[in-house]
């Protein structure tokens, strides 16, 4: 990040003389060399009615073409609706107003678009990875917008006075939601491809700079080649996963599970605000998943209701309740609900011991799986509350024949949402995870150059071009590390 | 030639290209007196070739003497300068003093407008054999006591290195005949870019004979460790093995090469190339005899290390002149680098700057996007180093643009316009190969055939004929398989005239096979030097600055480095990007006002001075 975040700032200090890397009123593909061209959400953050999403740069116009294809650019400076699409799968993302500002007459400077969506984190999302699909456009860094404005001279030095403090905000800001973001399996994974790349890079360098005079092991370069196939796959495989990196658009899978009876489906149908399960008295009614995509408390979801856990009756409840504990490990986050006046039977017990608490303490797989307990039936229960003698996790009190006690579960279910999908209150993860996106795609492509080069200094600057991208996401990427690795592995010099 | 008896290899063949650009010496030196010419990393890609020979030391003593005594202007006088003659400073310059000449060890003095030092391995040197140390330079030469305490005196900071020579061994007492023979490239490649070929035929030049080191050699270094304190000091050797006692502690139970090097045509000595060492003298001989073809060896000079002082060269600048001291110059190992190259580089920058000093000339800067030489002088002066600095090609990051056959068109332009110090003769050989490599890359570019045509004239590519697009010549000659040779026999006109100069046609070749990436490089090295366009005032005193918004850890890093543009601050590692955009508003603000007083009239002159003195104290 660091060249080329400071290399807009030495251009911003060219000030306003400098000639301008703008084409007028688009003409279609961005002309080589004229600067990339930079997409954010520009609007606050946060659920909100309206999220703008702007770009700059000379392919502006290219990629405001694509988005509302076939439709042709609208008029400069005037509200436009239009059908946004994404150009890749044509599939519709929302119904906004578009606006196209040709430079220099626009607040960078540069040609400009915005877009004017429906302010849901689904949407916002859809249209950033839209926005990152277009060849030439790739996501702001910090303060960028801020910079190519003055760059033009479209900030007085005094206004700009605050850039150091901005650019030092929001790359701590960028840095943290990397951080948050990078803590997890993603983080794991990027390291981890980090150091095969910069391994492998380093041992191509070191065949270039000692590989004659000096005794390197048979086959480094094989090995190198391996690496990098092995990288590619894991690449690949990790960029078509849409689950991964598209849970917030396509929704966190909410399991409901609990023994029969609990009322699972009640509070699916509560939660869906429409009679999406059988409800009846008898328990083992649901046999089947039941799948419905609901809004919940701002996060697009896909919620499922579960057979009741128990030692099955029939066949066909078996096999439910089979359905039900596959969908469980599945999930994102588990709706784990209880009978509030029934804790002491022996299926609320059982499916304490067996789902609640192993949640609650990790699953010994690695992979995290958020559980919220609730205690349904809250009418039932005498003015103490439940049963002091259970020994109980933290739970929720709700009764979903009365209401009482949603507001308290659906905030508590925004906050997980929002550990799970990112909150958009607390910083740009929608930017972040497209920037991740991005440089894994770019990393990916040049791996594909390193396998074509025939010329072994072409094939390192492949890798070099895909350890850039790597590290934009990790940080470091010096040749010192390169050089390090080669001393601790070879015995070369003279 | 104190060391090894060779020049050049991977990284150091480009810096000895670059230095020849800009018409230094040692490449045209060693066209003349080398004894067995090849080009390493040769299936490896042009960017990355590195020109090598085995060069005859008392050829190359020869002809270096014969070279600078006959260089008109010059006087050359021998002596060990023990002590500087410093002068009040002057003040429209940065620095404590000024140099005005230096003090011979008889006492006599030699007054100069600038000074470069050079002093090798000889500050405080300290030869080690074993448990043995003594002071010396060099085998056989005095060290250079009183020059070091002067200048840590001045308060330049000071650090030791290390390096080593292997022993010396007859040339009658080894078995070649059981040994692997390299023969010399056929036809020699020369380093000079004025020469098309080098002094000696190819069937005249000497071979060079590869045998290994084995477990005995490993048990003779392990079981003598506690006679060999160069390897236990603190002070600071390479994290590459230079000798053989590093490569045993640090890989052991491994074959290790060594390379057997002629010392000259009618020298019966040879180099052990992987073989320096520090035991004591009759454990080198025991360890020689060990080894394969070496059996009966004699040694005629036992290998030893060295320890010297160099200065931490972030104080010096670009241009390789001190920070404290104007007018003084440093190049080579007491910068902390390694090799004959690195010194000729920092040798050739400091020569040109030195005298265009005297002269009031802005100073003559390679920035890293033109070249190796940048690269080098950009790395010491902004990072410093605390190993014996060695050039690679891994740290150059635009590999693919500085290579070796291409150094003439990046520097010997600008020497010869803004150094004066390349020849009329140099200077228009580059130009004529600077405007036939661009005719012939347009008329590569303007030959247009379908794929199957181009697969029909030429059968020997690979071309693939699915591709619908029609195909320039330069992409045909991208093939690895093409060369301008088979081109022009597909095309002969107009391409058969780029047949006639071999270099010509293989620059073409080169040309092609980078074309597409060096177009997105050439993007990359805009940005650098668009940065690196930014000047930083010189006498800007970051401790005290005010009106910048800075942490007193990059004050002191950028006092301690004083990094000339923006470019070479934001490289210093700990500098941070709103650092960067503090010291950038601090430079937009000044070069603002400056232009409002260049904007005044001529007759408020003395105004404006009073300005600027004022800014300064500011």
């Amino acid at each position: 990040m660091w060249r080329g975040l400071w290399t807009l700032v030495a251009r911003a200090a060219r000030g306003p003389r400098s000639p301008r890397p703008c084409t007028r009123q688009g003409s279609g593909a961005p002309a080589p060399g004229s600067g990339a061209t930079v997409f954010a959400l520009s609007s606050g953050q946060g659920r909100c009615g309206i999220a703008v999403i702007r770009t700059s740069g000379p392919a502006s116009g290219q990629a405001l073409r694509s988005l509302t294809a076939p439709r042709d650019l609208p008029p400069a400076r005037k509200a436009c609706l239009r059908l946004l699409s994404d150009p890749r799968s044509g599939e519709p993302l929302d119904r906004a107003l578009v606006l196209w500002f040709p430079g220099p007459q626009s607040f960078t400077g540069e040609d400009c678009a915005e877009f004017h969506v429906h302010g849901g984190p689904a949407v916002v999302s859809g249209v950033l990875q839209a926005l990152g699909s277009v060849p030439g456009l790739r996501p702001a860094e910090a303060g960028e917008f801020t910079r190519r404005a003055f760059a033009h001279g479209k900030l007085s030095l005094t206004e700009v006075e605050g850039l150091a403090d901005l650019i030092h905000a929001e790359t701590e800001a960028q840095r943290r939601q990397a951080l948050r973001q990078l803590d997890g399996e993603l983080s794991h994974l990027c390291r981890g491809w980090a150091e095969t790349l910069t391994k492998a890079l380093a041992h191509v360098e070191a065949y270039i700079d000692f590989g004659e005079d000096d005794n390197l092991e048979e086959g480094i370069l094989d090995r190198a080649d391996s690496e990098v196939r092995e990288l590619e796959v894991a690449l690949g495989a990790h960029l078509r996963d849409a689950r991964r990196g598209q849970r917030l658009r396509s929704g966190a899978h909410v399991v409901v599970a609990g023994p029969p009876n609990a009322g699972k489906s009640s509070l699916v149908n509560l939660l869906s605000r429409k009679p999406v399960s059988i409800v009846s008295p008898e328990p083992g009614t649901t046999r089947d998943v039941l799948e419905t995509p609901v809004d919940l408390a701002g996060f697009p979801a896909l919620l499922s209701d579960t057979a009741g856990l128990r030692e099955g009756v029939g066949p066909v409840e078996q096999e439910g309740v089979r359905r039900a504990q596959k969908r469980l490990e599945q999930a994102d986050l588990i709706l784990a609900v209880l009978d509030a006046s029934d804790l002491a039977s022996p299926s609320s017990c059982n499916f304490l011991d067996t789902a609640v608490i192993p949640a609650g303490a990790g699953s010994p797989n690695g992979r995290s799986q958020r559980l919220l307990l609730v205690l349904n039936k809250s009418d039932l229960l005498p003015a103490g509350g439940p049963d002091p003698s259970a020994d109980l996790p933290p739970y929720l009190l709700l009764s979903c024949l009365t209401g009482e006690g949603l507001d308290g579960l659906l905030e508590a279910l925004r906050k997980e949402l929002a550990a799970l999908c990112g909150d958009p209150s607390t910083g740009p993860p929608l930017l972040t995870r497209a920037r991740h996106q991005h440089h894994l795609q770019g990393c990916l492509d040049a791996l594909g150059h390193y396998k074509q080069a025939k010329d072994l200094a072409l094939a390192a600057e492949a890798l070099r071009v895909a350890r850039g991208h790597l590290t934009r996401i990790t940080g470091g990427g010096g040749t010192e590390e390169i050089l390090d690795i080669i001393f601790q592995d070879f015995c070369v010099g003279k | 030639m104190s060391c090894n008896p060779s020049f050049g290899g991977i990284g150091k063949g480009h810096l000895m290209r670059e230095v020849d650009a800009l018409d230094g010496l040692c490449s045209r030196i060693c066209d003349q007196s080398g004894v067995h010419y090849k080009v390493l990393n040769r299936r490896k890609g042009p960017a990355v070739w590195g020109l090598r020979a085995q060069i005859d030391r008392k050829l190359y003593k020869q002809n270096m003497q014969k070279e600078i005594l006959n260089t008109p202007l010059l006087t050359v006088q021998e002596g060990a300068v023990e002590d500087l003659i410093l002068a009040e400073p002057e003040p429209e310059h940065t620095g404590k003093y000024r140099v005005s000449g230096v003090v011979l060890v008889n006492g006599s003095t030699v007054y100069a407008e600038s000074v470069v030092l050079t002093t090798g391995t000889f500050l405080r040197g300290m030869i080690v054999i074993g448990l043995e140390m003594h002071p010396a330079g060099r085998l056989g030469d005095q060290p250079s006591i009183g020059l070091a305490q002067t200048l840590e005196k001045l308060g330049f900071v000071v650090g030791r290195l290390k390096t080593g020579t292997p022993p010396r061994i007859a040339k009658e007492s080894i078995n070649f005949s059981i040994l692997n023979k390299q023969t010399p490239d056929n036809p020699s490649i020369p380093f000079s870019f004025i020469n098309e070929t080098v002094w000696i035929k190819p069937e005249d030049q000497l071979p060079c004979y590869l045998t290994h080191t084995n477990p005995q050699v490993d048990e003779i270094v392990l079981e003598n460790l506690h006679l060999n304190c160069h390897i236990k000091e603190t002070t600071k050797g390479p994290r590459y093995c230079p000798s053989i006692e590093s490569k045993v502690l640090r890989f052991p139970n491994r074959l290790h090469q060594v390379w057997l090097e002629p010392e000259g045509m009618d020298s019966d000595l040879i180099y052990p190339q992987g073989l320096s060492v520090t035991l004591p003298a009759e454990l080198q001989e025991k360890m020689i005899t060990c080894i394969r073809g070496l059996e009966k060896a004699k040694m005629i000079q036992p290998g030893y290390g060295v320890q010297y002082d160099y200065l931490d060269p972030r104080q010096i600048t670009p241009s390789l002149e001190t920070h404290l001291v104007q007018r003084l110059f440093f190049a080579g190992q007491i910068n902390g680098t390694t090799g004959y190259e690195e010194a000729a580089a920092q040798g050739v920058i400091a020569g040109i700057n030195a005298s265009l000093r005297v002269r009031h000339k802005p100073p003559f800067v390679i920035s890293r996007t033109e070249g190796y030489i940048g690269v080098l002088i950009d790395d010491l002066t902004t990072l410093g180093t605390n190993e014996p600095y060695r050039m690679f090609t891994s740290r150059a990051e635009f590999r693919l643009s500085l290579r070796p056959d291409n150094a003439d068109s990046r520097l010997t332009f600008r020497g010869y316009k803004e150094a004066g110090c390349v020849s009329q003769q140099r200077y228009e050989r580059a130009t004529w190969m600077k405007s036939s490599l661009e005719e012939g890359i347009s008329v590569l570019k303007s030959i247009e055939f379908p794929s199957s045509k181009w697969k029909n004239l030429i059968p020997e590519a690979s071309i693939s004929i699915g591709k619908s697009l029609p195909l320039r010549a330069l992409d045909v000659l991208k093939y690895e398989e093409v060369d301008i040779e088979l081109l022009s026999k597909a095309v002969p006109e107009p391409l058969r005239k780029y047949t006639k100069c071999r270099e010509l046609a293989e620059r073409l070749k080169i040309e092609a096979t980078y074309e597409s990436v060096l177009f997105h490089q050439q993007q990359e090295i805009k940005e650098v030097q668009r940065d690196e366009a930014l000047q930083l005032p010189k006498d800007l005193d970051y401790l005290t600055l005010r009106d910048v918004s800075l942490s007193h850890e990059v004050r002191e890093k950028l006092h301690f480095s004083r990094p000339q543009t923006i470019g070479a601050a934001s490289r210093i590692p700990g500098v941070t990007p709103a650092a960067i955009i503090n010291l950038l508003r601090f430079v937009k603000t000044t070069q603002q006002r400056q232009a409002a007083m260049d904007r005044l009239p001529k007759t408020d002159q003395h105004l404006c001075n009073t300005d600027k003195l004022e800014d300064r104290q500011l």
